[in-house]
């Protein structure tokens, strides 16, 4: 016990010898720096295993990943917007393999179903009214009765009005933009000429005769 | 006168010598020079110098000093006897010794069988020693440590390292040198064997190769100044098997001089995967691998191995 | 589930799902089960944005559902499911081996997509299948060809069902099932009602269940790639190839066609498979490779070599022979370790390991002494594997009073430890290549962008100078660069492949140790 801890005395209690150095022996070097960050490596990677099956293997690697990114399950970061159209776009969207996904809801909780809301986009791209997936809240409901009823009154006026609900729910986000281009069944892509009011797609034409006949709806 | 003189002395030293012991036994306290010299006046120095060395070396009487005379003391028989138990005391360390046989036996073993101080025990060992009835051996196994063995005994191998060991310094260059020897043969053998036979069990079978023949084949080349033994060679073998290049096979066989009924088969093998994954990048042997990590120092975007790597 | 696998786990849904997806598996990671809203919350992530998530996650296998006992709905990870798309590309090749073309684009779909419908996924491969016909002037298939490279892979267990949703009393889907029962799980909804192996032949139970109007063109009916069977697969040929480099060939075929035959009739994680005769193995091999003596010879040959993969078990049949898998993945483990402490420390330290793989329990005097190294550079090499765990000691002490100088100090090796660590590395190791890749993609990628543009424009281009005008705008030291990176990225995948190599069999090998420790008590 005398000697724990006192060092190269004269009376060790241990084996010196242990330490790795005799007596008398010099002590290890002074250390003036900290060791090197990154040193000499003694022994060297081996290299490669090179074989026919590993270089297909690499191609399928690569490829995979590339059609993972491609494809509608990899999601850009959502601020990643175009501001202004590019040439290129017209390449990059015919490079859309597979377009877009619906998932079968069948198979999934109710729960994860997303809020589709009547809205349009800010391009000129007509809206369509979203089929049985449409799941519209009280809200939406009143809002369509506002907008049904000022139809009456103004026809022409409708499409800036959803362009403004349309602004006022792009506080969601852009994400239901995306939304849209993944749930929307039938969206029609083709950038047109012509403009919107001219486009009668014959959905107005029932609620205005409803309103007609039946003055206001609760 | 002279020629009378010269012949009366060498009785005379007898009668001397007896005389004296009379004398030392009538006193017991011990007698000095003078009481000597004025009992025994026809002794002169030179003549009674003899007889106290012979004396002295029969163990017969002590010297002893008073004050500043010399005195000289008859010892008793006791104490005789104890000289003699001396002698029986060295008898006794020799034996030990001597039974240690070609091995040694240390120092601190020698004191426990015979129960002496081990003052007592260093002297006798130097007595011994210059008598060259033994020798010490520095042992390899701890090279503070000393062996004694009888003087013309050869120390076994166990103490000199053997074969490998030149002057306590372990010979790496020569075992490695061995062991690719070695090595080159059995795989000669074997590439030999997949040359000749086209059923697998017969090329198995001529792959094997027994020890023998490796021993003669690396005697016979004549890389080694001393003699090797079988069993040196089968050190070699069995350090191939650890390098995992080489297997081992016992078959019976006959019985022989060393004797165990089997024979000694060695071959040499593939590895039965080629280099891990893991070690033909730079992570798997890099030093600093504890403190990698993704924003540190060092990190897989600032790692040197890597850029160095890559670039070849 | 270590923290490295975490790592490597985030990373990989990064790279193939986007930033956000890697965020909720993150989160999943660390807190399954979770409620939608929680997950949400925690991520601060729109809660839309995370229900599109889960569904994708969902769709991929990733994630599964399951009931509260409070009713709400809970998500689950399962990062098995993510580190297996590791294998992917493996899985993808085995089939092309196996079946050729027409499965190897059956499986990279069904892969892609996660869950798909027979229908589906014949009607794209065959379209894919087609163009590459039609553009080399080759014959069409037909679509029954397609169906039945189709029916092959269920048939082999290699695709398997999907599991039907649980539904509430309200028919509203609340979770998955967990385990489907073997009969359904491989059954093809086409009118030929192909079944699994004799041996399991139940009586047709759920016939009336399975014959929905929509059965026919399986819709409602999805499909996904059944791991285990992939995994097995892989076990076996890693198996085989060892034989074959220490013995031959030969000696490689006799394995696989006795694995081939026990694949039904063992038990997915038994550590010896079920004993076979001779003539079952002979009848397994393919015709004409070797004569009944021969093989004969052959399984002797095997069962007396040094790697014990093989033991006789019995005489009846001409010898009943088994085959020890866990001795195989066990023997297979310690070579992978061998190769790092080879590679890593040197050849000295190999032959401290394997001496101490051998005899279990020595002192350093005699490590010294087998190894024949000095005593000073015993003590050195011990240290340095000591200090990195790749052995450990035991104390014996020949006293009452533990007193060091009167103490046995025993070295040993502990593979199960030594082949966690060596896993543990691994992990590390590939998510530094990953993360390497990355960045290096990232810094030059305004240069690969280009590149590739101006391929696909030139590639668009008819007129031969036109092209490589187009072709010249990439300068000769972009060119430079772009090759040197393209090269990089070529190696840092090439060691991704090479690592998972070893990381398949440590993970085998320690699940067949967990399972074995669980049967022993």
């Amino acid at each position: 016990m005398a000697g724990r801890g006192r060092g190269r005395g004269k009376n060790v209690s241990f084996n010196v010898e242990a330490l790795g150095f005799g007596r008398g022996e010099a002590l290890p070097g002074p250390i003036s720096q900290p060791p090197p960050l990154f040193p000499t490596a003694d022994f060297k990677p081996v290299p490669f295993q090179q074989s026919e099956e590993y270089d297909y293997m690499l191609a399928l690697k690569q490829e995979f990943l590339g059609n993972m990114r491609k494809s509608p399950f990899f999601l850009q970061a959502s601020h990643k917007r175009k501001d202004i159209e590019r040439y290129s776009d017209k390449y990059q969207a015919a490079a859309e393999v597979n377009g877009k996904w619906k998932p079968d809801w069948r198979r999934l909780p109710a729960e994860l179903k997303p809020r589709v809301r009547k809205k349009t986009k800010s391009s000129i791209k007509p809206s369509v009214k979203v089929k049985s997936k449409v799941k519209l809240s009280v809200e939406d409901v009143s809002k369509t009765l506002e907008e049904l009823e000022k139809k009456e009154v103004d026809q022409g006026d409708e499409e800036e009005e959803e362009e403004e609900e349309g602004g006022k729910k792009k506080e969601e986000g852009e994400v239901e933009e995306e939304e849209d281009e993944i749930y929307d069944e039938e969206d029609i892509e083709e950038e047109t000429d012509y403009i919107l009011s001219y486009f009668d797609n014959g959905e107005e034409y029932g609620n205005d005769d409803d309103d007609a006949d039946e003055g206001p709806v609760y | 006168m002279a020629t009378a003189a010269v012949k009366e002395e060498p009785i005379e030293e007898v009668d001397f010598e007896t005389r004296f012991i009379m004398l030392c036994q009538a006193s017991p306290e011990g007698i000095t020079d003078n009481v000597i010299q004025k009992e025994l006046p026809q002794c002169d120095t030179k003549q009674r110098m003899t007889i106290v060395n012979r004396l002295l070396s029969m163990g017969k009487i002590d010297l002893l000093k008073s004050g500043s005379k010399l005195l000289y003391r008859l010892k008793d028989p006791d104490s005789a006897s104890q000289v003699k138990g001396g002698d029986n005391q060295e008898k006794l360390v020799y034996q030990i010794i001597k039974d240690a046989g070609n091995k040694g036996i240390w120092i601190r073993d020698i004191r426990f069988k015979c129960n002496l101080l081990l003052t007592q025990v260093n002297k006798i060992l130097k007595n011994l020693e210059t008598k060259k009835l033994i020798k010490a051996v520095k042992s390899v196994a701890a090279s503070k440590k000393k062996v004694y063995m009888l003087y013309n005994l050869e120390p076994d191998r166990s103490v000199t390292g053997g074969a490998w060991y030149s002057d306590q310094d372990f010979e790496s260059e020569f075992v490695e040198v061995l062991n690719q020897q070695c090595f080159k043969y059995l795989e000669q053998r074997a590439a030999a064997a997949r040359e000749a036979k086209s059923d697998p069990i017969a090329q198995r079978n001529a792959s094997f190769t027994p020890l023998e023949d490796v021993w003669k084949y690396i005697s016979d080349l004549g890389i080694s100044k001393v003699q090797l033994s079988k069993e040196d060679i089968e050190t070699i073998l069995n350090t191939l098997i650890y390098d995992g290049k080489v297997e081992r096979s016992l078959v019976a066989g006959q019985a022989t001089a060393s004797g165990d009924g089997y024979v000694k088969l060695y071959r040499s093998v593939q590895p039965l995967i080629p280099t891990t994954g893991l070690m033909r990048m730079p992570c798997g042997a890099c030093p600093v691998f504890d403190q990698c990590y993704e924003g540190g120092a060092v990190s897989p975007t600032t790692c040197v191995y890597m850029k160095e790597w890559l670039e070849i | 589930m270590t923290r490295r696998q975490h790592d490597v786990c985030r990373f990989l849904l990064f790279q193939q799902f986007g930033e956000q997806v890697s965020v909720v598996g993150k989160y999943l990671l660390q807190k399954s089960p979770s409620p939608l809203h929680l997950i949400s919350s925690e991520t601060h992530l729109d809660t839309e944005q995370v229900k599109k998530i889960l569904c994708i996650l969902i769709q991929q296998n990733i994630v599964t559902f399951g009931q509260h006992k409070r009713g709400f709905i809970e998500y689950s990870i399962r990062t098995g499911e993510i580190l297996n798309r590791l294998w992917f590309p493996k899985y993808i090749y085995c089939a092309k081996t196996l079946y050729g073309d027409a499965a190897e684009l059956l499986l990279e779909d069904v892969l892609q997509r996660g869950q798909v419908q027979m229908s589906k996924v014949i009607e794209v491969v065959m379209q894919r299948f087609n163009e590459a016909l039609e553009t080399s002037g080759k014959q069409k298939i037909s679509e029954s060809f397609v169906v039945d490279k189709f029916s092959n892979l269920v048939r082999t267990h290699f695709l398997q069902r999907c599991l039907d949703p649980i539904k509430s009393e309200s028919n509203k889907v609340v979770g998955l099932e967990v385990t489907g029962e073997e009969e359904t799980l491989y059954r093809l909804p086409d009118l030929s009602r192909k079944r699994k192996k004799s041996h399991d032949d139940g009586p047709p139970a759920k016939r009336s269940k399975s014959e929905r109007p929509a059965d026919d063109e399986g819709d409602g009916i999805f499909w996904r790639v059944n791991n285990e069977r992939f995994h097995q697969m892989f076990r076996d040929q890693a198996i085989v190839q060892a034989i074959s480099s220490k013995i031959d060939r030969s000696a490689g075929e006799v394995l696989r066609a006795m694995l081939r035959v026990s694949e039904v009739k063992t038990a997915g994680m038994a550590t010896v498979t079920t004993p076979i005769s001779v003539t079952e193995i002979f009848n397994a091999l393919p015709k004409d490779l070797m004569a009944r003596p021969l093989l004969e010879t052959y399984l002797s040959l095997i069962c007396d070599d040094s790697t014990n993969f093989l033991s006789k078990v019995g005489d009846s049949g001409g010898g009943m022979y088994s085959i020890n898998i866990y001795e195989a993945l066990a023997q297979l483990v310690k070579a992978h370790i061998e190769s790092v402490v080879q590679e890593r420390f040197g050849s000295k330290c190999l032959r401290i390991f394997r001496v101490l793989l051998l005899k279990k329990h020595l002192e350093q005097k005699q490590i010294e002494d087998f190894v024949m190294i000095s005593a000073k550079e015993a003590k050195d090499l011990l240290y340095t594997l000591f200090s990195e765990n790749f052995i450990t000691t035991t104390e014996i002490s020949k006293t009452p009073d533990h007193a060091p100088s009167r103490t046995f100090y025993l070295f040993t090796v502990n593979i199960q430890h030594v082949a966690s660590m060596v896993l543990n590395r691994c992990y590390k190791a590939l998510y530094n290549a990953m993360v390497k890749k990355e960045t290096e993609v990232n810094e030059h990628r305004r240069l690969l962008d280009k590149q590739e543009r101006m391929e696909a424009i030139a590639a668009s281009v008819e007129d031969a100078s036109q092209r490589d005008e187009i072709l010249n705008t990439i300068t000769p030291s972009e060119q430079e660069q772009i090759i040197k990176v393209r090269r990089t990225i070529q190696m840092l995948d090439h060691s991704e492949l090479q690592i998972c190599e070893g990381i398949f069999i440590l993970e085998m090998y320690l699940m067949y140790f967990k399972q074995r420790q669980k049967d022993k008590s």
